[in-house]
């Protein structure tokens, strides 16, 4: 057996699966605490000290406008965490709205709705965010609507589902038999259970939406300078991209960092603590091994 | 019976093995040893858990994945012991020397292939015969594992053939490198009863034509009685009783054989006598204990039981040798005998 | 079988017309419609209303949206697109100049991805559980999360500014075009590898798998005789969703490596809101997208036995 310290770390990992978070925590930490924690204002032009590199002055240099990257980096945080959240919240919100209402009422209103949010799913959410600020036009409200309006269906048929699943339990019936109304039933009973496993998938979905804010706002259409974003902060850095790569670099590392984190976080959810009723086959499959490798060790119990 | 008394083909001696994975570890068999002689029917019977595949098919490596192996012990086939090879040089031996049949056989045949090629591709590897000839011998196979319509049957898969057809199919793939040794696991188990005589029947003709030993690992003491000339009796990873069973079967000694034989329902039986269980559920082979493993639930049980590990001795047998791991109970039968 | 793809093509088509009716009717809600936007280029600023209303009767937008679709989309079929409001070009001739660079660019990095996630997927699933298991399955997390603009930068750096090995603009020789497909690989890669490591995985644990032991195979020979078939289907599936979403990576690679491709042509309809080339090229993108899928399924169809033989009589 292959032990190493590297192993230990991976198992490590594997016992405490809250150790994942951390990275997450941090990132929020410092989003929340940005406005005190950055040496300069990230937006204020010096032009007595345009892209100078790292010094004590500096830690991580100033970009072409004299501005402090070290501040813009750690601003950038909370710009692309707030843009994130916003969308991921109104997102929640309609799409929770909107797919549990089709799976409570069922019949033809239901049929309408999930043909609408199967038709959103058929495109690639970006696309469908791009083509939106086409009509609408670019910039950063336009940019929270896109998304908003692009990532909805997912959490709507993630709702209708597990509202169809609930709507079978027997303590349904109960409730029902005891009088209770639909507007008790359903707030009371089923949307405590909707929200629960959409949060966790929308947490597990928090790495792909930092990443197409940036990319919107890479490709002009998203966050607007002089706001510190680092998909913003990497294109304009491009233009110096032969001498003074750092200002391309840095964002670009800032952003990873963070995608990483709410992936990590995302995979860990994946394998342990996703329903399996929604992921179906695949998760079905995992859970199953899992019993397998639980049954042979706990019974020794080889030999089924 | 046709035991042969020369050398032991396949012969464990004090194997321990233990399993672990993430945070538990589980001592899966603890110090047994069995021997199987050219030509017989070792039949390993115990509960689910008692450790009676890991026994069998671990010393082979073939434990599934996800479980980390520690082993010792000795595990003799021929010259060679099996206990610390390499994965490469095991992998050598199991095709050729061993052959496996395993309990369910739609999911331990390839979902995705077609039984012939699956079988002609093994004849192929083993036995070095063109392609052409390997479809030959892969047919043969097929007809003589009594499958109808060979020819028909070689382009199926696995989903589109009933679970005796399989399990034929899955005994031809395990002849199909001409071992020495058939190990069974379970291989009636998943059939309808009607199928489960004729796969026995089918073993033992085959073990006749062949001269092959088979190491049957079943729970069902009436597969035993069918087809077995010896048998090993496990109990949470240790072994309780052995003999010949027709000894064994017939005068039980350790109160687990008791209890086992006891909970097999007899048809001639009147409805007056009622099926007795063994009361309680096997130990938590992850905790170590010392004393009798069976101790908690035998009622003969005295204070000794829970402190000292009773080996096996050896005791009168009016056929074959027969040992048992119950100094109580050995100790009655000697005072009958003094009396 | 041959009625379970008849089923499946036509609704395919089903969803393209269904689809593309949505992104129809968005843009067509948009605010400052497009005779507006026609009649400011041809007469400046100070287009007047009568010549907006001539336009827009003209160009038929005052009929209701129903009918107006109906005719684009009869139009569209028949290959006539209409004309960019931008360039002024007819759309079909910048989607013949323009389909054949992102095809390539899509074709290359769908190589690239499959050899990738199958090569990685592998050497993971044979080093089970050592130090290399890790190390890949941390390469494939932080393929999965770098976006792609970073890696394009990236590999400009590297391999343009300093060791000048790659021209940094594409569109060129074949060299011109390892850093743009790379760079749009590596997201796929990633995922696809994590799909290939854990099915392999899940499917090792099979007592068929056990079987291919018990046959005298190694532990990598099962792995490649026995499980890699048993991951086709899965493997496909999630390799069309994966494939789809490339066009998204061909927008910002096209912009990055500056090649005029669909994605480019897209991102700059929108910038000038040019509707009439937006709808053109989503339609395009629904077509891809359905197609692609359409594709998948019917491949999984022959390759699966067990769904491939329920069907036939």
């Amino acid at each position: 057996m292959d032990k190493s310290t590297f192993n230990k770390t991976f198992n490590a990992a594997a016992k405490w699966p809250w150790l994942v978070l951390t990275p997450v925590l941090v990132f929020i930490a410092i989003a929340i605490f940005s406005p005190w924690i950055t040496p300069y204002d990230p937006v204020v032009q010096d032009y007595s000290v345009t892209l100078e590199g790292p010094s004590a002055a500096h830690w991580l240099g100033t970009d072409y406008l004299g501005r402090d990257m070290l501040s813009r980096l750690i601003s950038g945080v909370r710009v692309s965490l707030f843009a994130m959240s916003i969308v991921l919240i109104a997102a929640l919100f309609i799409g929770v709205i909107i797919g549990s209402f089709a799976g409570y009422v069922g019949g033809k209103i239901e049929l309408v709705l999930i043909s609408i949010i199967d038709i959103v799913l058929s495109l690639p959410s970006l696309i469908f965010a791009l083509a939106i600020i086409g009509v609408i036009g670019p910039g950063y409200w336009s940019m929270i609507m896109a998304l908003t309006m692009a990532w909805w269906a997912n959490y709507a048929r993630m709702s209708r589902a597990v509202v169809i699943s609930e709507l079978h339990q027997p303590y349904i019936e109960a409730a029902r038999v005891m009088g209770s109304g639909h507007l008790h039933i359903f707030f009371r009973h089923i949307l405590p259970h909707v929200l629960s496993l959409v949060i966790v998938y929308a947490s597990a979905d928090a790495g792909a939406l930092v990443l197409a804010i940036a990319t919107l706002s890479f490709l002009g259409l998203g966050v607007e300078p002089p706001t510190p974003e680092w998909g913003q902060m990497l294109v304009d850095g491009m233009s110096y991209l032969e001498e003074y790569p750092r200002l391309v670099i840095l964002p670009g590392i800032a952003l990873t960092l963070v995608v990483v984190s709410f992936n990590l976080l995302g995979e860990q959810f994946a394998l342990q603590k996703v329903p399996r009723a929604l992921r179906g086959y695949k998760l079905k499959r995992k859970k199953r091994q899992r019993q397998l490798e639980e049954d042979i060790i706990l019974d020794g119990k080889v030999d089924q | 019976m046709n035991i042969k008394l020369d050398e032991p083909i396949f012969e464990v001696e004090n194997l321990v093995i233990d399993l672990y994975a993430a945070n538990v570890s589980v001592r899966a068999v603890d110090g047994c040893s069995f021997s199987v002689y050219p030509g017989e029917t070792l039949a390993i019977v115990g509960e689910s858990g008692s450790g009676k595949t890991v026994m069998t098919l671990g010393p082979l490596g073939l434990l599934p994945e996800g479980v980390s192996v520690d082993m010792k012990g000795i595990a003799r086939s021929g010259d060679q012991n099996l206990i610390g090879q390499s994965e490469k040089s095991l992998a050598k031996l199991r095709g050729g020397n061993y052959g496996v049949v395993f309990q369910d056989p739609i999911s331990a045949l390839n979902p995705m292939k077609r039984i012939g090629p699956q079988l002609a591709s093994q004849v192929f590897r083993l036995t070095g015969a063109s392609k052409e000839k390997s479809k030959e011998i892969a047919l043969d196979l097929l007809r003589r594992t009594g499958i109808p319509d060979p020819v028909d049957r070689y382009t199926r898969y696995p989903h589109e053939m009933s679970g005796g057809m399989l399990q034929r199919a899955m005994i031809a793939l395990a002849l199909a490198g001409r071992p020495r040794i058939l190990i069974a696991d379970e291989p009636t188990t998943a059939l309808d009863a009607t199928v489960q005589a004729q796969i026995l029947e089918l073993l033992k003709e085959i073990q006749r034509d062949e001269n092959i030993a088979i190491v049957l690992i079943t729970h069902d003491i009436g597969v035993v009685a069918a087809v077995a000339d010896r048998i090993v009796i496990l109990y949470a990873g240790r072994v309780a009783e052995t003999g010949t069973v027709t000894e064994v079967l017939i005068n039980p000694v350790h109160p687990y054989t008791k209890g086992l034989l006891a909970s097999v329902p007899d048809l001639r039986a009147k409805q007056s006598e009622l099926l007795t269980g063994i009361p309680g559920t096997p130990p938590d082979q992850s905790q170590l204990k010392p004393g009798c493993r069976f101790s908690d639930r035998c009622s003969n049980a005295i204070e000794t039981c829970w402190q000292i590990r009773p080996t096996l001795k050896e005791i009168e047998s009016s056929d074959g040798v027969h040992l048992v791991a119950c100094p109580v109970e050995i100790a009655n039968i000697k005072g009958k005998g003094n009396a | 079988m041959s009625k379970l793809i008849l089923r499946r093509i036509i609704l395919a088509i089903g969803l393209i017309i269904v689809a593309s009716a949505l992104t129809f009717s968005i843009i067509a809600a948009a605010p400052g419609n497009v005779a507006a936007l026609i009649a400011e280029r041809k007469a400046g600023p100070s287009a007047s209303a009568e010549l907006v209303q001539q336009i827009a009767e003209e160009l038929g937008l005052n009929d209701p949206l129903p009918m107006r679709y109906g005719r684009w989309f009869s139009d569209a079929i028949r290959g006539d697109l209409g004309d960019s409001l931008r360039t002024g070009k007819s759309i079909d001739q910048e989607f013949s100049e323009r389909i054949p660079i992102t095809a390539i660019l899509l074709g290359g990095g769908g190589i690239i991805a499959f050899v990738m996630s199958l090569g990685i997927g592998l050497l993971g699933a044979v080093s089970n559980g050592r130090t290399v298991d890790h190390l890949l399955r941390a390469f494939a997390l932080i393929g999965a999360s770098t976006p792609n603009f970073f890696v394009a930068a990236l590999l400009v750096i590297v391999f343009s500014v300093s060791l000048g090995w790659l021209p940094a603009f594409g569109g060129g020789s074949f060299v011109s075009w390892i850093m743009p497909c790379v760079t749009i690989a590596l997201f796929p890669g990633s995922v696809l590898s994590r799909v290939v490591r854990v099915n392999l995985q899940e499917i090792m644990s099979r007592p068929f798998a056990t079987t291919g032991f018990a046959k005298g195979y190694s532990r990598s020979s099962v792995l490649i005789y026995e499980a890699l078939p048993n991951i086709a289907v899965p493997y496909l599936t999630t390799f069309g969703a994966q494939f789809t979403l490339m066009i998204i990576g061909s927008i910002v690679v096209e912009t990055v490596f500056a090649l005029n491709g669909i994605g480019a042509f897209f991102i700059e309809a929108i910038r000038f809101r040019d509707f009439i080339s937006m709808q053109a090229t989503l339609l395009l993108f629904i077509v891809f997208f359905v197609f692609v899928n359409l594709f998948v399924d019917i491949v999984c169809l022959f390759i699966d036995p067990r769904i491939r033989r329920e069907t036939h009589g």
